[in-house]
């Protein structure tokens, strides 16, 4: 029976691979959507799990939750310095740690921030955290050594905006890996920030943060269009960047001093575009976040932003699996009409066996088996091709944003593979009991 | 060897007038070599299939050494001729993928949870007997006259009482028919079978010890044929 089988499988092998391929990439399809969406849930929940409350100025509660948690470029409104100041000395808050982001080096975001968050993202693991305004700490993914040395960009490195390149950080530690875009990121003392864009250091950098202000939310690449380069006018600029350089020069040595962490609670310090807080209690949380959705400040929850944002991802998860859905519905149809066109191909043979002395269940079994085999390897391959993808996908996004996406199965997944596996066997019936039921008197006269 | 006893037999199709058989009795003794002669659309394949099981007969009673086959079941007709019946078509049904030796087995591989090794030897034996020199030989590759002689052997190798055959030689040259003819009447004797052959051959009619001859769905008197193979016991009936 094995053997006839294997002959038969032998001989309609191209039939049987292109069915199996078929099945496999259907099945395939809904694999990786499935555990892609588990995958980005779970990574992007992971993500958010140092922040439990983001503070902001007053705008869109999903783009200060990209920015301050997934570090996605986009000109915030500042907040006053006060705010901080005022999250620092509240007794319900554990830490408040600013978030200022802006600048970059090599496409990596440089945050300007205070210990508190460097501990709160899981620590140093090589080297030590910075203690001058001229130190830097990087992501365990940034593809630096220790005692290297860069130069910030404002904006990204293809808008080539205004350059502080007379700012130099040495990198002189380096963060646990935490499986977020922070992995990616380079993180130096705000007040090294300040120091480079406040307005009594250099009025032209400071006019443009409220030129950001008053804008809102644009395009970084918008702003990065600095006077530097920018304008036609080729003597001016030369002028600006070379004053502006050498002001920075002038000031480079200033960047040796220690960092003042009592800086960041003076009420008149520089603005930031985001704080993250982390309250002592649940219960502090939620007043916390109550007391700072006024009209200047806005608080969320990164979790609860998320959540929402799942909700929205969940509607395309639906749509996404629903057009799998129909795609396997089709195929499973098609496949299921090739067996039969098979099935009915070869009844004279299937008939010739039970004329010649097989037994008809022997006959049915072994149409529903091969069908089975088909199908099953077909199933198999598609389960193994959709984690590959998966695996592929997640690892690509990985590397794109730092985010690490657990692409992993779970044991509903097991139940689903049986379930599509019963269902096939099932659906083999189908030719099976049309073998069974082939006249062999019938098979033999055509 | 079981005899054939046949009383009110008639088969009829939707859209045929006349019965396509039509044997108010007829009766064969075990072990006869009885060829069935007839024009095309005589109903010698119809004949067959109800006295092979492969059709239920719809009225009468067809009996085989007392089995009246038309009183089994689908299922028990399969198993009744899968052991009493070796069967040889005009075509061939042997299956590509296969050896020579494969195809003579699977039937019995299909129907029997274990090969009994003495089947394997017997195969052996039966391709040999028949001139199948290489029984590992894909079945594909054989030549038209080689393939029919593997169904030969197929058909005897579960040493069955009856050997029925429809039109064996009609799709060979003279030459290869010849030699499936005289193979299948010198095999039906060794074992004691009853052979039943529908054929327009000639040559193979002339093997047998009798001939029955239809016309119509009727048996009637072959006045044309050798005298030595009238039909012995067929009820006469009108020729239409
Ligand atoms: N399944 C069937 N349905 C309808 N008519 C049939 C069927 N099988 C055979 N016949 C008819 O019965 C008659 C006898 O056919 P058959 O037994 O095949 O003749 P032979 O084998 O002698 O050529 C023919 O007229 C044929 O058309
Ligand atoms: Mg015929």
């Amino acid at each position: 029976m094995f053997r006839f089988i294997a002959a038969d499988l032998v001989r309609h092998r191209w039939g049987a691979l292109a069915v199996a391929v078929l099945i496999a990439l259907a099945t395939a399809l809904g694999v990786v959507v499935t555990l892609e969406e588990r995958a980005l849930r779970l990574g992007s929940a992971r993500a958010a799990a140092a922040f439990d409350l983001v503070v902001g100025a007053p705008g869109s509660e999903t783009q200060l939750v990209l920015s301050a948690v997934f570090l996605q470029p986009a000109p915030l409104t500042l907040l006053p310095g006060s705010v901080l100041a005022e999250l620092l000395a509240d007794p319900r808050v554990a830490y408040a740690a600013p978030v200022g982001f802006g600048d970059f080096s090599d496409d990596r975001p440089v945050v300007g921030t205070t210990q508190p968050l460097v501990d709160g993202l899981g620590g140093i693991a090589e080297g030590h955290t910075f203690m001058r305004l001229g130190e830097a700490v990087i992501g365990a993914a940034v593809p630096r050594a220790l005692g290297e040395t860069f130069h910030p960009m404002h904006g990204m490195a293809e808008a080539r905006g205004g350059v502080h390149t007379a700012i130099t950080y040495r990198i002189v530690g380096r963060l646990a890996p935490t499986g977020t875009m922070w992995d990616r990121a380079i993180l130096v003392p705000i007040e090294a920030v300040w120091h480079t864009h406040a307005p009594d250091n250099y009025g032209h950098e400071g006019h443009r943060h409220e030129q950001e202000a008053d804008a809102g939310r644009h395009d970084v690449a918008a702003t990065g269009t600095t006077p530097a380069d920018a304008s036609p006018d080729s003597v001016q600029p030369r002028t600006i960047a070379d004053a502006y350089k050498r002001r920075q020069e002038s000031e480079a040595a200033g960047f040796d001093a220690p960092i003042r962490p009592s800086a960041v609670a003076d009420p008149a310090a520089p603005g930031v575009p985001a704080i993250v807080v982390k309250p002592r209690t649940i219960a502090d949380a939620y007043r916390l976040r109550q007391a700072y959705r006024t009209d200047h400040t806005l608080a969320v929850f990164p979790g609860e932003v998320l959540t929402r944002l799942y909700g929205t991802l969940g509607d395309a998860r639906q749509i996404l699996a629903f057009v799998a859905l129909n795609a396997q519905i089709l195929v499973a149809a098609a496949v299921l009409l090739v067996v039969l066109i098979h099935v009915l191909a070869r009844r004279r043979q299937i008939g010739a066996l039970r004329a010649f002395g097989a037994p008809r269940v022997v006959v049915f079994a072994m149409v529903w088996l091969e069908a089975v085999l088909v199908v099953g390897a077909g199933l198999v391959t598609g389960f193994l091709l959709g984690y590959g993808v998966a695996l592929l996908l997640a690892r690509k996004i990985s590397v794109q944003t730092g985010v690490v996406l657990p692409v992993g199965f779970i044991a509903e997944d097991g139940g689903a593979f049986l379930l599509l596996f019963a269902a096939c066997g099932l659906a083999a019936l189908l030719p099976a009991a049309l073998a069974y039921r082939q006249s062999p008197a019938a098979a033999l006269r055509d | 060897m079981p005899d054939l006893d046949i009383r009110d037999l008639v088969v009829r199709f939707t859209g045929l007038e006349r019965p396509a058989l039509d044997i108010p009795e007829l009766v064969l003794p075990a072990g006869a070599h009885v060829a069935l002669t007839g024009p095309s659309g005589s109903g010698k394949t119809t004949f067959i299939n109800i006295v092979t099981g492969l059709e239920r007969p719809p009225a009468g009673r067809v009996a085989w050494g007392g089995t009246d086959i038309g009183r089994l079941g689908e299922g028990a007709r399969d198993r009744w001729r899968a052991t009493h019946v070796g069967l040889v078509m005009q075509e061939f049904h042997l299956f590509p993928g296969l050896s020579a030796l494969e195809n003579v087995l699977l039937p019995q591989r299909l129907a029997q949870f274990r090969l009994p090794p003495r089947l394997r030897a017997e195969a052996g034996r039966l391709l040999e007997r028949v001139g199948i020199e290489r029984p590992g030989q894909k079945i594909e590759t054989l030549s038209r006259g080689q393939m029919q002689r593997v169904a030969v052997a197929r058909a005897l190798v579960a040493r069955p009482g009856i050997i029925v055959a429809d039109e064996p030689t009609a799709s060979l040259d003279a030459e290869a028919g010849a030699a499936v003819a005289e193979l299948l009447s010198a095999l039906a004797g060794e074992v004691g079978a009853t052979l039943l052959v529908a054929t327009h051959d000639a040559c193979l009619i002339a093997g047998m010890e009798r001939v029955l001859h239809l016309e119509a769905g009727r048996l009637v008197p072959a006045a044309s044929l050798p005298a030595a193979s009238a039909p012995v016991s067929a009820a006469p009936a009108p020729a239409v």
